[in-house]
């Protein structure tokens, strides 16, 4: 381990919904340059984690913090914690009709700079990020995810993620509901924006995306609580038995706990 | 913010005679033709013969009555026939391109032109008293043509008007640009009746652009103007008039406009209307499908704040076979103002193959507001597509979440979401500059008034 201090910490966070706990006290941390994977079955906590660590007002945070280059996000609004460089890439985007693609990234960009962007250089990033992900240029003139396809909204969250240049990005199984091609750019896309600054959480329920996008780090999610982690070979594990040993460790946790 | 609300009395007794006498001064000073004289006489005769309200019709039991000043009296003309000059103030729905444009201030006459290529083809766009004078047969053929008044303020608004326009498109005419009929209530005191007959002969299309607005809208008034507008379109067979409507009047004015479209066979008629101003707004706007294959197209979206009523009562009338017609309402409220949507599909037995749709979608913006869509379906004929929606309720929350993972702030992500809800409202409007000025006045009406959840 390097003297490195963690960039994104999350600790020993609690969440509830609907005054359901969800997450158990989970414990994490990334430092610049590093890819987590975190990965669970369905009903482990996975939204509910990436949610929360955005600040979705429909998630109740009942116990630890969340620290992002060493201060705490946990009481920021969620437009506070992007503007302070954290992103989520939404497991289902929220389509806003009426409201144009072109306008709303203008807007974000803007906010996460904290001043109005020029719009000639809007353009020019825009473009870039766009040829990149293999994305017309019509695509930005339709209303924000309106009539997306599947793998058009996972797309634009990349071009978002691209264009906002955040520190920290929690990317909520972005690799559901993608063909094989689609995967791949979306990958690059992630691939593209990774550097030794920033840091990335993929949160999956599938190990097919880490065959593109290597994780330093697997962390293993079950019950609201990491159970293992371990370096990219643990995905290979799970891949090949699945959750279900890990599940069984967890009740007998449970039970002497 | 809210409004003052009047004490001075909202009714005054109505004179027969002295009505009279007015609207044949009125007429003279115009100089108007006889017919046109018998013509308001006749309307007059009708108001004098109606009741307001009796407050059992469906199209008034749900409007907060005594707000709206039951008052018959020839408005206000500024200028006068003396001529006095006044300011020609700069309107906030005027236009960039346009194929012609009446303006009028209090009834006087500011602007009027028509560009080469419309009145090549014969299209007309005249103040309507000026119509009287030069084109009387066409006026006189079609003035009224929609049927009787509605409801007692619309027969007195074809008795008392002083300010009005005649658009008329030949057989065949072809407009690209929007004509524009602008209306400035400018001396507040005063009630303002004013009258739009617009004429789609068949196999024409033509695009009218209706924009209402007040100076100083902000003055305190010690008297509601009552501002009404009765509307008639009339598309012939195969003809396509697009009609929008934009008022901001004076924030204590009440507005009552009827807006009645008659839809010839394979003919369409769209209506787009956007209300910010007025402490009261109610619209009443009636489409007659008796013709096959006819389509009609109401869309409505209006912002409200303070105490502000904001009332559709709408009809979708179908005789004709195989006829579609569309309405989609949607609005904001804020503070503590109040919407109604009384939407009435009515299908008669002969009307087969019909399609009918109405969508009405309301957003609260604060606890104090409240919607009240109604949609409502009476079908006598049995092969038929209908359908209705009705929605009250707050902005989505995973859309403003949506928005503020990006940075946005709650406010801006509000206005956001909001602009976006009604712009694809004003996406019916048939002119671009127009749906700008449509969203600026969406930002401006939301600037101070969404707060932070």
């Amino acid at each position: 381990m390097t003297a490195t201090p963690p960039l994104f910490e999350i600790d020993d966070l609690r969440v509830s919904v609907a005054d359901k706990q969800i997450v158990n006290g989970l414990t994490l941390s990334l430092r610049p340059g590093e890819v987590h994977a975190i990965m669970g079955p369905n009903g482990s906590g996975k939204s509910t984690l990436a949610n929360s660590l955005m600040g979705h007002p429909r998630y109740t945070v009942t116990g630890g913090d969340v620290r992002l280059q060493g201060e705490s996000v946990a009481e920021m609004a969620p437009d506070e914690r992007a503007r302070a460089g954290l992103f989520l890439a939404f497991q289902y985007p929220t389509d806003i009709p009426g409201v144009s693609m072109i306008n709303f990234l203008r807007r974000a960009m803007s906010a996460r700079r904290g001043e109005e962007i020029p719009v000639r250089e809007f353009r020019q990033v825009l473009n870039d990020v766009l040829g990149r992900l293999q994305m017309d240029e019509q695509f930005v003139r339709r209303y924000v995810n309106d009539g997306f396809s599947g793998g058009e909204k996972k797309r634009a969250e990349i071009l978002q993620l691209g264009l906002l240049q955040p520190l920290v990005a929690v990317m909520d199984e972005t690799d559901s509901g993608l063909d094989i091609d689609a995967l791949r750019i979306v990958s690059e896309g992630i691939n593209t924006f990774h550097s030794d600054d920033n840091a990335i959480l993929l949160i999956t329920h599938y190990q097919r995306i880490l065959r593109y996008v290597q994780p330093d780090h697997v962390h293993v999610l079950i019950g609201g609580r990491i159970v293992e982690s371990g370096d990219a070979s643990l995905a290979e594990v799970l891949e090949r038995d699945g959750y279900e040993p890990f599940m069984e460790r967890t009740s007998e946790g449970v039970l002497t706990s | 913010m809210t409004t003052a609300t009047l004490e001075a009395p909202q009714e005054s007794e109505i004179k027969p005679d002295d009505l009279r006498a007015q609207i044949e001064q009125l007429s003279r000073s115009n100089g108007e033709p006889d017919w046109l004289l018998a013509f308001r006489l006749a309307s007059l005769e009708q108001a004098l013969g109606m009741e307001w309200w009796t407050g059992q019709e469906e199209s008034w039991r749900r409007t907060p009555r005594d707000r709206l000043p039951r008052r018959a009296r020839v408005g206000h003309v500024s200028g006068g026939s003396n001529g006095t000059p006044i300011s020609v103030p700069q309107h906030v729905f005027a236009p960039d391109a346009h194929a012609g444009l009446v303006h009028q201030i209090d009834g006087r006459v500011a602007a009027s032109d028509l560009d080469d290529q419309a009145s090549a083809q014969g299209v007309i766009i005249l103040p309507l008293s000026e119509a009287a004078r030069s084109q009387p047969s066409l006026m006189q053929e079609w003035l009224g043509a929609v049927g009787p008044p509605l409801d007692r303020y619309d027969a007195f608004g074809r008795a008392l008007w002083t300010q009005g326009v005649f658009v008329y498109a030949p057989r065949g005419a072809v407009l690209d640009e929007s004509l524009f009929y602008l209306i400035t209530q400018d001396v507040q005191q005063g009630d303002h009746w004013h009258y739009t007959l617009v004429v789609a002969e068949r196999e024409s299309q033509v695009k009218l652009i209706d924009g209402g607005d007040a100076n100083d809208r902000r003055a305190q008034l010690d008297e509601t103007p009552l501002i009404h507008g009765s509307v008639e379109l009339i598309a012939e067979d195969g003809a396509h008039l697009e009609f929008a409507s934009v008022q901001r009047w004076h924030r204590q004015s009440a507005a009552i406009s009827t807006t009645r479209g008659r839809v010839g066979r394979d003919a369409s008629i769209r209506v787009t209307t956007a209300a910010f101003g007025a402490d009261l707004d109610k619209q009443r706007i009636d489409m007659d499908m008796s013709h096959d294959g006819g389509f009609a197209e109401i869309r409505g979206l209006f912002v409200g704040d303070g105490k502000q009523h904001i009332e559709h009562v709408t009809r979708q009338h179908h005789k004709g076979v195989g006829a579609s017609s569309d309405l989609l309402v949607r609005g904001a409220l804020t503070d503590e103002s109040q919407a109604v949507q009384y939407g009435l599909i009515r299908i008669e037995p002969e009307g087969q193959k019909t399609n009918a749709h109405q969508t009405m979608r309301n957003l609260l913006l604060a606890d104090g507001a409240g919607a009240d869509p109604i949609p409502m379906l009476e079908i006598e004929a049995d092969d038929v597509k209908c359908s209705h929606a009705a929605a009250v309720g707050p902005v989505d929350p995973d859309q403003l979440f949506y928005l503020q993972a990006r940075g946005i702030s709650s406010e801006d992500a509000e206005r956001m979401v909001v602009r976006g809800f009604l712009a694809e409202i004003a996406d019916g409007v048939p002119d671009a500059h127009m749906r700008d000025v449509i969203d600026e006045l969406v930002e401006i009406q939301l600037e101070t008034k969404v707060t932070a959840p």
